[in-house]
């Protein structure tokens, strides 16, 4: 069983966005880039698979900013190889490239299961899972909470709206787009990254040149307009306490 | 045979111990550790602290020192010659009257202790007495052994009275006086009592021997050696990085201190009493977490050093040791830690438990293990640097409502570095507090600036979490921001980040003093660079642990509030015994399980029943801790939590009056009436 | 070539999502300026096709693979309709349907995509999206000028009322056996929400708490406000994901959709995951000690003040 983890990098949300002079990315400059929360996710999964039923982990990373960072993480978490796609350039990557890209990688690769997060901050058209999927012509399933790997196939839990989960059996290779693993992500500890970086097990692959075009005019980014907003009660918590217990009774839902 | 017997065990000890890791440093600075000695062994200074058992121990103690010379008498006696004399001291007056006033006092302490611990006795009293879990059969054994020792020694003695063999004259009071009870049974009586009573001292001692060395009277012997060995000045104090890397998974992991201190373990529980865990029914005692690991440990002798140790496996491993957690210990045990160093500070025979605990840490982090709320405080310390998991360029934010630039003492000199901490640069109930010690600053004219979106947590409680490499990090950071500014001198809001700043960084070059703000506050109304009106407020005053305990800084911010004209009430833990509010040492990212009070409130109970206005803190998580407190106590109504600078702030002749809105609510007045204009 | 808008169905236990009516009716007004048709796929519920009064024309289809949601058996049929019947615009929600088949069909069929879509309007021949991203602090508009498209859209982005027709649409029966051969995934098991816990959805107030609630301890803090205004306690992903609420309690995306007359939101940032789920609330009072906080944007009332110092005196004024 092979399984492979492609991660992204996407900007810390933590951060105030500022955007470029033409209007139509952020500015990366002073920007902190963070692994996708829901690679971090899949991730988990893959390793929960390997530790369940046995699998190679291999974990994936364009060339973008601390992708190293996350990748040596990986690495000290278990996965048992990590690459890194060089020469895709800077600034906001479609997910149709960043698909092709990691197609035309794959192909030369083999594989059992792709596993990779459910979708990221900055997907504007569309998610990575399925974009990949699609492009493979594999089976892909979105929104996926557990997945066992079974011989040729896997066991899958996809989460619907209302708390209802399916499970589907999907024939290998396929691809899963993992909205939570079966357990929170593990704690790396620093020491741990450093001993993955000093023995340096990164391979560096030049990523195709595959092209994958959104179709799309990205016209401008913007800062939501505040349509509305709360009127702010003030005071302390006794006036505030107060005012609110008056909106409930003008309601008329103090019970008794 | 007695002697053979213990001789064997005391090698075997030995032995054992040197089964730990390196524990370097520990034999530097022998003048102060022969100091520490006189001060601890001889002076017994921790055990007297605790006056009611201090005293009958030191007795005890003293005593056994001076009945030394008798059991050389006896011996003599038994296999030398009668009526043997120490060569050079011989029969003196004096010594027979030493040593018979120190028998009748040990055979008083003996009866203090019997009432001790029939008073806080387990059966009575269960997890508040601190024999809670303490072998207590031994104890009362080895209490019967000295008693036995001293009866049958003034037995004996009086018989020789009697019978003409004993050298002292009637300066030994107590033999004379317990003769003229014997003297109506006749010279033949006394005789056969003399030797009856001589020989079963002689055996009492013996075997009293043995027992020793297989009990925690083995403190008797072992305290003096761990007290050389430990940390100096105090046991409490930095820690080291790990001697192995991810700490402490099994037992020989420990360093042979660390295993010297389990060893040395008197079960004595004062260590148990004063824990803050333990008070709230969380699972940890300090002196159950060292009994537990001893007892591993000596179950683990066998795979450390023994002969018949297991042969290699296949693969040229030796069978290993347990893992301590959670085969020993429960991780819920080694997380209850604040890392407050009551336990530390109690110990009279200087175990240092929280490097231990850390050691115990250190491992679980490596493998993953801890808490969801612990795991992401360290992921968001790792990415923003700070445990709000806030944009870093959001750190100085709370200056903007300032009415004055704070200088970025990267880009221009200053006196004071300001190393402002996480709570008090992103809490918005300790902001408040930082923009009133800036603007204090200011009107006084201290000319201070700080490290801006540049300063990251400085890992106090990152380390003691257990998470070295994190700290490393941070202090890497820290290091070349520092690098990057010029100033005199740091002063922090938090005390835990002082501590660290002050007594860990310099071993990674940091050269320049460390204050803390109350220090600097105490230095500034000392020179009158700020004038005060005095508050004569009631008020009582918490010592932050990293302050009082690991720094010894009890003085300044009671100076402050005498300057201030506080009517201070000491809390009956206070100084270097307060009380920790539970926050420390990464617990406060850590979701709290103990089905008993809060300590904080606990505290909080402490200060009310005073009759006090104000509970003064000089800590932001202390602040933060005690806020919630009063109101989870319902003692807002009575106390109000308020931070040291916000009195100063109070207090303060304003350099323009009315120019400035105050930002704290005003203090009440204690009810003695209006405080005398100075 | 067309200038149809098709919009995928979404349905779950019998009923049509209230999603579907919004892009309906968003549809409506979109083929209204371009001059097409509304045309709605509705796959394993022909049953339902009546209640789609919006749509010009409803194509159902029905077989084995399509009795219950199989992301796989859904690609293919949509694929089938759009390569056969070329729409201007497929809209799907961004539930799990439209995360399984949005992309897809943009690979599939060679149109564009923009995901998290929250706002869509004719521009001439084209259309223009706005769409989320980086989880809502930045909005992206997208100019869509071809001649094919596939948006997905966020659910509350329009009004539902206009997707809500009392009239019986034209319906189209596909058969879809031929492209269901050989399926590569098959649903093995269906398990609904734990049974027997307390019904949201059916609350009149509620008490809902997010990541500023600290601890599992803390939540008792707001048991005691739910307890005292006789209301269930709901919260936001990460309090079930930790485990301390169940899942049935969950407000949003992938938990459930409420309007009660009352949502106190405790410690909720307001992520649009979400807001998705509690927007639609009668009244949204929210306390949260971030003043930029997002929820702020949804709520009618707000307040910085911390909850742990609000909820007490709340429950102080509400216990008889």
């Amino acid at each position: 069983m092979k399984v492979i983890v492609p991660v992204k990098q996407v900007p810390d949300v933590v951060e105030d966005l500022e955007l470029t002079a033409d209007g139509t990315d952020v500015d990366r400059e002073f920007l902190k880039f963070v692994v996708n929360e829901f690679d971090e996710q899949a991730l988990e999964e893959a390793l929960c698979i390997k530790e369940s039923s046995g699998a190679a982990v291999v974990v994936v990373g364009l060339d973008e900013p601390d992708v190293d960072q996350a990748l040596y993480g990986a690495l000290a978490k278990g996965a048992d190889r990590a690459v890194k796609l060089v020469g895709t350039g800077e600034g906001w990557l479609p997910g149709h490239r960043r698909s092709a890209i990691l197609a035309a990688w794959l192909a030369g690769e083999g594989y059992d299961l792709v596993l990779t997060g459910v979708q990221a901050a900055d997907d504007l058209d569309g998610q990575l899972a399925t974009l990949l999927g699609a492009r493979l012509g594999l089976p892909h399933i979105s929104v996926v909470v557990r997945v066992d790997a079974e011989g040729s196939a896997a066991r899958v839990r996809q989460e619907l709206a209302g708390g209802t989960v399916v499970e589907e059996a999907v024939a290998l290779p396929a691809v899963i787009g993992v909205q939570a693993a079966r357990q929170a992500p593990r704690y790396v500890s620093i020491s741990r990254i450093r001993q993955a970086q000093q023995s340096g097990a990164v391979e560096e692959v030049p990523a195709a040149t595959a092209d994958g075009a959104t179709g799309f005019r990205l016209r401008r980014l913007l800062a939501p307009e505040r349509t509305s907003h709360a009127e702010m009660l003030r005071g302390g918590p006794g006036e505030v306490a107060e005012r609110i217990v008056e909106l409930i009774r003008a309601k008329g839902l103090i019970p008794g | 045979m007695a002697f053979g017997i213990a001789g064997l065990r005391l090698w075997w000890l030995g032995r054992l111990i040197r089964a730990g890791g390196p524990a370097p440093g520990r034999t530097k600075g022998a003048w102060r550790r022969l100091g520490a000695e006189l001060v601890e062994v001889v002076g017994q200074r921790k055990l007297l602290r605790r006056w009611q058992s201090g005293i009958p121990h030191a007795l005890t103690f003293w005593g056994f020192a001076v009945l030394l010379f008798t059991i050389i008498e006896t011996y003599g006696d038994v296999l030398y010659q009668q009526r043997f004399a120490i060569p050079g001291i011989g029969h003196a007056a004096a010594l027979g009257f030493v040593e018979d006033l120190f028998s009748l006092l040990v055979l008083a302490a003996i009866g203090v202790f019997t009432v001790i611990r029939l008073v806080d006795s387990p059966s009575r009293r269960d997890r508040k007495s601190r024999f809670y879990g303490s072998h207590i059969g031994v104890a009362w054994l080895a209490l019967l052994f000295i008693a036995l020792v001293v009866i049958t020694l003034l037995g004996y003695r009086a018989a020789q009275v009697n019978t003409g063999d004993f050298p002292y004259g009637a300066w030994a009071f107590a033999s004379h006086g317990l003769a003229h009870l014997l003297q109506p049974l006749g010279h033949g009586a006394n005789a056969a009592l003399e030797t009856a009573l001589l020989l079963a001292n002689v055996a009492i001692i013996m075997a009293f021997l043995v027992l020793l060395v297989y009990s925690k009277h083995l403190h008797i012997l072992l305290a003096p050696v761990n007290i050389a060995f430990s940390r100096r000045p105090r046991a409490l104090g930095p820690l080291q990085a790990p001697q192995n890397p991810t700490g402490a998974g099994r037992i020989e992991q420990l360093s042979w201190k660390q295993l010297l201190d389990l060893a040395t373990c008197t079960e004595c529980g004062r260590c148990q009493a004063v824990c803050p865990a333990w008070n709230s029914d969380e699972p940890l005692s300090p002196k159950l977490l060292v009994m537990s690991l001893r007892d591993h440990l000596f179950a683990s002798a066998p795979l450390l050093i023994g002969e018949g140790r297991p042969p290699a496996g296949a693969n040229g491993d030796r069978p290993r040791t347990a893992p301590l957690v959670p085969d020993v210990i429960e991780p819920d045990v080694v997380w209850s830690c604040t890392t407050c160093g009551a336990c530390v500070e109690q110990c009279p025979v200087d175990i240092e438990h929280v490097d231990t605990i850390v050691d115990l840490r250190r491992q679980l982090v490596d493998e993953g293990r801890m808490q969801a709320g612990l795991q992401e405080a360290l992921q968001k310390i790792t990415r923003q640097g700070n445990s709000f998991g806030k944009s870093e360029r959001a750190r100085a934010r709370w200056t903007r409502d300032l009415g004055f630039p704070v200088k970025d003492a990267r880009k221009e000199p200053v006196r004071y570095l300001w190393f402002v901490g996480d709570f008090a640069s992103f809490d918005e109930r300790v902001q408040q507090l930082s923009r009133t010690l800036a603007q204090l600053l200011h009107d006084a004219g201290v000319d201070f600036g700080l490290l801006y979106d540049s300063e990251r947590n400085a890992g106090n409680d990152v380390r003691r979490a257990g998470e070295e490499g994190l700290f490393e990090m941070l202090v890497e950071q820290n290091m070349t921001a520092l690098g990057q500014a010029s100033f005199e001198a740091i002063f922090t809001t938090d005390p835990h980040s002082f501590n660290t700043l002050r007594n860990e960084y310099p071993d990674h070059g940091l050269d320049k003093r460390v204050l803390h703000y109350s220090q600097l506050l105490d230095e500034l109304l000392a020179s009158s660079a700020i004038a005060v009106d005095s508050l004569g407020a009631r008020v009582t005053y918490h010592d932050p642990c990293y302050l009082a305990r690991y720094n010894r800084l009890t003085k300044a911010p009671r100076q402050v509030l005498a300057a201030l004209g506080c009517d201070l009430v000491e809390m009956p833990r206070h100084g270097v015994n307060t009380f920790c509010c539970g926050a420390g040492g990464g617990r406060i990212w850590m979701e709290d399980s103990a089905a008993g009070e809060r300590p904080s409130e606990s505290r909080i109970r402490e200060a009310a029943a005073l009759g006090v206005d104000l509970f003064v803190v000089a800590c932001p998580k202390d602040f933060v801790m005690y806020s919630d407190a009063v109101k989870t106590t319902g003692h807002d109504d009575r106390l109000r939590v308020v931070d040291l600078v916000q009195l100063v702030e109070q207090a303060a002749r304003r350099p323009t009056p009315g120019a400035r809105a105050s930002t704290t609510p005003p203090v009440s007045r204690s009810s003695a009436g209006p405080a005398p204009d100075p | 070539m067309s200038n149809d808008v098709l919009v995928l169905a979404e349905h779950q236990g019998g009923a049509l999502c209230t999603v579907t009516f919004e892009l309906a009716g968003r549809a409506r007004e979109l083929a209204d300026a371009w001059g097409g048709q509304v045309q709605v796929a509705l796959l394993g519920a022909s049953n339902l096709a009546g209640q789609l009064g919006s749509a010009d024309v409803v194509f159902t289809a029905e077989h084995p693979a399509l009795a219950d949601y199989n992301p796989e058996a859904y690609e293919r049929v949509l694929l089938s309709i759009v390569h056969a019947r070329t729409p201007r615009l497929v809209l799907l929600s961004t539930a799990t349907a439209g995360l399984d088949l949005s992309a897809a069909l943009s690979v599939g069929w060679d149109a564009p995509v923009v995901s998290s879509v929250v706002g869509l309007s004719a521009e001439g021949e084209g259309a223009l999206a706005t769409a989320q991203i980086y989880g809502g602090k930045l909005l992206a508009e997208v100019e869509l000028a071809g001649s094919r498209a596939v948006c997905a859209v966020i659910a509350g982005s329009f009004p539902a009322a206009a997707g809500r027709r009392d009239r019986p649409p034209a319906v189209e029966a596909i058969d879809a056996a031929a492209v269901l051969d050989g399926l590569r995934t098959s649903v093995t098991g269906v398990v609904t929400a734990e049974a027997g816990d307390v019904d949201i959805t059916a609350a009149d107030v509620l008490v809902s708490v997010g990541r500023g609630i600290g601890s599992r301890d803390d939540l008792e803090v707001a048991e005691e406000l739910a307890d005292a205004l006789g209301a269930p306690l709901a919260g936001s992903r990460p309090l079930t994901d930790q485990g301390w609420l169940p899942k049935s309690r969950q407000v949003g995306k992938s938990g459930v959709t409420v309007k009660p007359k009352l949502y106190l939101a405790l410690g909720i940032s307001g992520a649009p995951e979400h807001v998705e789920g509690m927007r639609d609330a009668e009244l949204v009072i929210a306390c949260n000690t971030d003043a930029k906080a997002p929820i702020f944007d949804v709520a009618h009332y707000g307040t910085t003040v911390d909850l742990f110092d609000l909820v007490p005196e709340l429950v102080k004024r509400l216990k008889p």
